[in-house]
């Protein structure tokens, strides 16, 4: 019973992460193509004038995808630290350039930013752990926790789990100490 | 280390209702540095966010570029 219940308590903050990419698109389809390319103009001359205070090289890179700004820095070393342990500066950056973007378009922007292309090499990183670690709960019929996650990252390894038959996730725990358990199927 | 106070000020303007009124200065005391933050009262809302998640965004940021050991303190302009 508690087993069930658990499994029906879905994290909010993951659900949110999975709006994020999953219902963009028809949240965001009342706004044109000109209010996202708006937003990555806004993100780029917020996050321009940081790395010009801070003298960091870095190449700002406007994209739109999927019915969100995308915003991408690549450049020196010294982006490192704006992405920090576990990606949490990335994390708060992106809070904040979403923040300055609302300031101006007066709509809550769902920009993603992408530092060093850290979110693209930690996304391949954990569907691999994700969809290796379900193969080993599979056979050995055991649960197993990952260490924590941020919502991101517990979000891509749910996604390659739920791709493994027999097996599902969950998380547990309180931030920032949360994290995923993979579990075989009732 | 007046670097970190300009990127936190840039930081602070680009989501408030009155940029103009950002200030940020660097108090060194006994326990250490501290960025204060001042901004408009009708701003405070805005930089400390729901929950203080707008305030913990910033002390990450500035936690990741200007290494630990420097505290960021949203200071109440009313007092």
């Amino acid at each position: 019973m508690s087993e069930t219940l658990q499994a029906a308590e879905v994290d909010a903050t993951e659900v949110e992460a999975a709006e994020d990419t999953v219902e963009a698109e028809p949240k965001t389809r009342g706004s044109s193509e000109d209010l996202l390319v708006q937003e990555g103009d806004i993100a780029g001359d917020y996050l321009e004038r940081l790395l010009d205070l801070l003298d960091y090289d870095g190449d700002i890179d406007l994209d739109v995808e999927a019915g969100r700004a995308i915003v991408s820095i690549d450049g020196g070393e010294d982006l490192e630290k704006l992405v920090g342990t576990r990606g949490t500066v990335l994390e708060s950056l992106q809070e904040l350039t979403r923040l300055a973007v609302q300031q101006e378009t007066g709509v809550r922007s769902r920009l993603m930013l992408d530092v060093a292309g850290w979110r693209a090499g930690r996304r391949a990183e954990l569907a691999e752990l994700g969809r290796t670690t379900a193969e080993k709960v599979l056979s050995s019929g055991e649960r197993i926790r990952l260490h924590p996650m941020t919502p991101f990252e517990r979000k891509v390894v749910h996604d390659a789990v739920a791709a493994v038959a027999g097996v599902h996730s969950e998380s547990e725990g309180e931030e920032p100490q949360r994290r995923v358990v993979i579990l075989p199927q009732a | 280390m007046s670097l970190l106070a300009d990127a936190l000020e840039h930081l602070v303007r680009g989501i408030v209702d009155h940029p103009d009124d950002v200030r940020v200065t660097l108090v060194t005391t006994r326990r250490g540095r501290t960025l204060e933050v001042h901004v408009h009262p009708d701003d405070l809302g805005k930089v400390i966010g729901r929950g203080g998640r707008t305030a913990t965004a910033l002390r990450t940021v500035m936690a990741g570029i200007g290494g630990r050991g420097v505290r960021v303190d949203v200071v109440d302009t009313d007092r």
